[in-house]
């Protein structure tokens, strides 16, 4: 078993929340990836196992959002939009900038496995752009400096 | 009922149905009406993605698909417009952009609906530049099936019949957007009863069947109808030949027995009509016991002679026979004649089983129980006993389904026989206790009826010719009748006006000869129980 | 972080700068849930869908349908539960205005939920929120807790058989649960893919029972509606769009932010008087004045009043409100390029025209970009973008094919300078 009892027992609470135990399922994923960090086949089994479901429909839904992870990645997953408006204010050069800071291309792990960069679409800060999310944070207004002081500052 | 109106032509349709589905039910869709469409099939639960089958309605501004849309009474449906022409163009060249044009190469060239919409409602040329996506090629899905997913158009099919059908749901759509792949959980297979159906409802090459693919191109198959002799369902199939081979069952519609399915067993079945181990010529108990190579007369004369001696001596009651439910209603009719010609009633049929399920697999595995039954036979178990206790000197069997597990011990029983005369397809060990076999036609290669577990009549008819001479067991047997000198068994085996007079016989059979039943078959007349 | 507050403000966000607005004390303090208790107290339904109805209202979501005439859909006479759903997917490139208003007026959001089911008589509401919005999320949750404990939700609310509650739900990244009905299948527990229509929500919505679903800011005018009256309402704005709305600006522009404006507003007047105009003294190229999936406007057609009667004569949309500025250096291949990625990242896949339209359409935009392109390219791209249009099962695949013909009915001669030169001739852009 890879999933905890205190995951387990949660995931139980937040099906009584819905007429339908089944919409507790991405409640269910966040909770099993905020412990496992991502969602590993084996996980997704068990996920299955408690909503009667088939391992491949939580696959299914794994697989079509964008938070959810099958693969492992750094104990922090950083992600800097690069949409329309925060491009034009920079996203990209700001991006580019924490690539060769971190030593790691986007969509790579620092080899400490602390950071795991990517990019995202549009993240809901289109005016205070550029921008970016740490794990459930958000930084805004960001210059470089200021963006490699944040990463730097992660355990 | 609703009257709709399509191309200006009226029908009247079906309450409560989309439009597809009512065209499909008045069996006009593709058959005059022209919509194609992919991922839209009778039998599957409805999808609405691939956007093929959009068609112009009158009052509404937009095109719909015809899948999803209801029908009401009084609707104008119009399925040849350029507006029409143009969505479905806009589709085509859309599903093309990721799909690769390997067709020379591709197993389902011949009989693609992407190369056959192509052609009638694509662009003619490409106007993509861009590389396609590379992704898995020639995977074992699992035991039966090979996926090539480049060349899938995601339109699900095969995704819903796992979940809908078998209920087994193996396959997913993994990923999102121009990403998003048909795949099986990591580490996990495509397994089920009916899983090779997948390759018959894929309207591309992504999924073909391991056993079909690449063993000839289809263009040179000739498509016979006839019916699965698995089970006691009769799926209705096709019969895929060429060079007087079989190379495949796939399964023909029939929405009163199969719908548009059959189970992989029962598909794999074909096999057995050019095994290697078919009987091919008679053969003779010698002297020395032992089986040898006999011709047609000196099988018949013996066995005529065998018959002929018993009963003189004991009565025509010593003479018995086990029928086959893989023999066709014609062929018991045939044997019914010839005991009664000869005066006797002892005779019971030997009916394997397997496991059945909820789907169409029955425990009865054979084509012709209910038509056995229907003809007047029995059990086999009473016969056995006859045998055991020593009251039956020539024993007549059809076929091996005698060795099915249930009938435990029969071989020895048989030994008790003076003698056993066999009518078989394939050698079995039930030659052991035989002194006379003789050959006949597997049902791929005769003309008849079966009658399946529900009291249907359906017709088979030969899509090949054994490659050496062998006779239905009811040409057999009428000559069988006629060496013997039988009232009633001279002059040539007529199949066709056997199956008529089935039904002067017995009248649940009248208007149901192999000419009456038309291709999808009919009910017993009367009480179809 | 949760320190947002609209440059320009107005009934919707008046009070946000205050802290504890976003609280039950605060909320109350200003009169909060006064309206809730008139309208469960002393009204009917029926009376309640009439005001909404007669104040004009449109949702805020996009699409801009009438909010009254919406919830009249739902069926009145009924044995199964009946939901409503609130939709803070908020996922629109351009458009941040949902996630201010669950930071710093929850309450206000609670009150107008509050009032819509009673009008509908839903007995639960899910609020959907978008799965990166976890610190919104969480404030709703707050303050949906304290509005419970304070039995402004749960039994007998206001001392009547009024009942409600309010579930939070996060989503988990996907543009197209903003979709109402893929919003329905996440909230479910399945993949956001938009349900094919009929059957609609307010017959077959959440978990098969009767729903609605609004946006947030829609449900957030709604107290003050009820408060002041639909001829009030009706006072503000144009005479087809009354209300105020809040803008957010962004891209190049000196004060970029939210603000809350009659609807009606000039665009020109939001983006030089409200924002400050473009940094550096450089000029305005173009504008996307509704979100990324409305189409652009030249620089030549900013006189427009921000308001769908007026933006559809100019072949573009209000949409959510979202006004991303570019200036003269702006690349508008690189755009396309920006554009074109983000609908093919999101499309569900389902559709044929959608999954393949999309990625088809930025492959060839990026080829132009890098140099490759070919002057039929322009041909094909619009022709793709018209296939697309008004085919599928949802409006995803239009939102992907307007920008694209937008950014060619205006930009035109971009593309084709990088068609003729085989390089990118904007230097000065902002990077890929």
């Amino acid at each position: 078993m890879v999933i905890s009892e205190a995951v387990r027992e949660r995931i139980e609470a937040a099906k009584a929340r819905f007429p339908q135990p089944r919409g507790a399922l991405l409640a269910a994923l966040h909770l099993v990836q905020e412990e496992l960090g991502h969602i590993p086949p084996e996980a997704e089994r068990e996920v299955a196992d408690l909503f009667g479901l088939r391992p491949v429909e939580v696959h299914e839904v794994v697989s079509f959002y964008n938070m959810f992870h099958s693969e492992s990645g750094g104990r922090h997953r950083v992600y800097v939009c690069t949409n329309l408006p925060c491009s034009l204010r920079g996203a990209r050069t700001l991006l580019r900038h924490l690539e060769s800071h971190l030593g790691i291309r986007c969509g790579q792990t620092t080899p400490d496995g602390r950071i795991t960069l990517g990019h995202e679409e549009c993240l809901g800060a289109c005016a205070y752009a550029p921008m970016m999310r740490v794990d459930r944070t958000y930084h805004e207004d960001l210059d470089p400096e200021r963006a490699v002081r944040i990463l730097d500052e992660l355990e | 009922m609703p009257r709709i109106t399509v191309d200006g032509r009226d029908y009247e349709v079906p309450e409560g149905r989309t439009l597809l589905q009512a065209l499909d039910d008045l069996g006009v869709l593709m058959n005059g009406v022209e919509i194609p469409h992919y991922c839209w099939h009778p039998k599957l639960s409805i999808d609405g993605s691939c956007r093929l089958c959009q068609v112009e309605i009158e009052g509404q501004p937009k095109l719909q698909i015809a899948c999803n849309t209801p029908v009401q009474d009084g609707m104008v449906v119009y399925t040849r417009t350029e507006r029409v022409r143009r969505a479905r163009e806009g589709v085509m060249e859309l599903l093309l952009v990721n799909h690769p044009l390997d067709c020379p190469i591709c197993d389902q060239a011949g009989e693609c609906k992407l190369q056959d919409y192509a052609f009638e409602y694509g662009v003619p040329r490409s106007r993509t530049r861009e590389p396609r996506r590379a992704l898995k090629k020639r995977v074992d899905l699992g035991p039966t099936i090979v996926f090539d997913q480049e060349r899938c158009i995601l339109c699900r099919r095969c995704v819903r019949f796992c979940r809908e059908v078998p209920g087994t749901g193996e396959l997913g759509v993994f990923g999102r957007g121009d990403r998003s792949v048909v795949d099986v959980f990591p580490g996990e297979e495509l397994r089920n009863d009916y899983s090779m159906n997948v390759a018959d409802i894929c309207p591309v090459g992504a999924l073909t069947t391991r056993d079909f693919r690449f063993r000839i191109r289809v263009w040179f198959l000739k498509e016979i109808p006839g019916v699965c002799t698995g089970c006691s369902r009769g799926c209705n199939i096709h019969l895929g030949t060429a060079y007087n081979r079989v190379y495949r069952y796939t399964p023909r519609r029939n929405d009163e027995v199969n719908e548009t399915w059959i189970c992989d067993e029962g598909r794999l079945s074909y096999k057995a009509i050019g095994a290697p181990d078919r009987i091919r010529e008679p053969w003779l108990r010698s002297a020395r016991g032992v089986l040898e190579p006999a011709t047609e007369s000196d099988a018949l004369g013996r066995a005529a002679d065998r018959i002929r001696t018993a009963a003189e001596a004991h009565g025509p009651g010593v003479v018995a026979a086990l029928a086959s439910p893989h023999a066709t209603n014609e062929d018991l009719f045939v044997l019914r004649r010839l005991l009664a010609a000869l005066g006797t009633e002892v005779h019971g049929m030997a009916v394997p089983r397997g496991r059945g399920d909820e789907i169409l697999l029955r425990e009865e595995r054979a084509p012709n129980v209910a038509g056995g039954r229907a003809l007047g036979f029995g059990e086999a178990e009473p016969v056995l006993d006859r045998i055991r206790g020593g009251g039956v000197s020539v024993l007549l069997v059809l076929g091996h389904d005698l060795l099915d597990p249930r009938y435990e011990g029969a071989l020895d029983a048989l030994r008790r026989c003076e003698s056993v005369i066999l009518l078989d397809t394939h050698h079995s060990e039930l030659e052991r206790a035989a002194e006379i076999v003789l050959p006949v036609r597997h049902a791929a290669e005769k003309l008849g009826t079966f009658t399946n577990f529900a009291g249907r009549v359906q017709r088979i008819e030969p899509a090949v010719e054994p490659p050496f001479l062998a006779l239905s067991d009811g040409e057999t047997l009428h000559r069988l009748g006629r060496t013997l000198g039988l009232a009633g068994f001279a002059g040539v085996y007529d199949v066709r006006a056997i199956s008529r007079a089935i039904g002067s016989e017995f009248p649940a059979f009248a208007g149901r000869d192999v000419d009456a039943v038309g291709p999808l078959g009919l009910p017993l007349a009367g009480d179809p129980a | 972080m949760g320190q947002r507050v609209p440059h320009v403000t107005g009934y919707l966000t008046e009070h946000f700068a205050d802290d504890a607005f976003g609280t039950l004390a605060g909320y109350r303090a200003r009169g909060g849930y006064e309206t809730a208790r008139r309208v469960v107290t002393g009204m009917s339904p029926a009376e309640v869908i009439e005001t909404v109805k007669a104040s004009g209202l449109q949702g805020r979501g996009g699409a801009g349908f009438s909010t009254g005439l919406k919830w009249s859909f739902m069926p009145a006479e009924t044995d199964r539960p009946k939901y409503l759903v609130c939709n803070a997917d908020e996922s629109e490139p351009g458009s941040f205005k949902d996630r201010i208003l669950l930071e710093r007026g929850p309450h206000q959001l609670i009150e107008g939920i509050l009032i819509a089911a009673f009008a509908t008589g839903a007995e639960k509401t899910f609020a959907y929120v978008r799965g990166e919005y976890a610190f919104p999320a969480d404030c709703l949750e707050r303050a949906v807790a304290e509005a419970r404990e304070a039995g402004l939700l749960g039994e007998r609310i206001f001392g009547t058989d009024f009942r409600h509650d309010i579930v939070v739900v996060r989503g988990a990244g996907a543009y197209i649960c903003g979709e109402e009905t893929g919003l329905l299948e996440s909230l479910e527990g399945k993949k956001g893919q938009p349900r094919k229509k009929p059957p609609f929500p307010a017959q077959f919505g959440a978990f098969g029972m009767p729903t609605t679903v609004n946006n947030v800011e829609t449900f957030c005018h709604v107290p003050h509606i009820l408060a002041r009256g639909p001829d009030w309402f009706r006072s503000i704005g144009t005479e087809k769009s009354p209300g105020h709305t809040l803008f957010g600006v962004s891209g190049h522009v000196v004060r970029p932010g939210l603000y809350e404006l009659p609807l009606g507003t000039r665009l020109d007047e939001i983006i030089f008087e409200h924002a400050g105009g473009v940094p550096d003294g450089k000029k305005v190229k173009g504008v996307i004045p509704g979100g990324m999936s409305m189409p652009i406007l030249p620089a030549g057609q900013l006189d427009v009043p921000m308001a769908n009667e007026y933006l559809r004569e100019r072949k573009t949309m209000l949409g959510t409100g979202g006004i991303i500025v570019m200036n003269e250096d702006t690349c508008m291949v690189r755009v396309a390029c920006v554009v074109t990625y983000f609908f093919r990242d999101e499309s569900c896949g389902q559709c044929t025209q959608c999954r393949e339209g999309t990625g088809w359409m930025n492959r060839i935009v990026e080829r132009i970009e890098r140099g490759g392109g070919e002057s039929e390219d322009l041909a094909v791209l619009l022709d793709v973008a018209g296939k697309m249009e008004g085919a599928t099962i949802c409006a995803f695949a239009d939102a992907a094919a307007w920008p694209v013909q937008g950014l060619l009915r205006h930009f035109r001669e971009d593309f084709e300078a990088h068609v003729r030169e085989r390089k990118c001739p904007f230097p000065a852009s902002f990077e890929l």
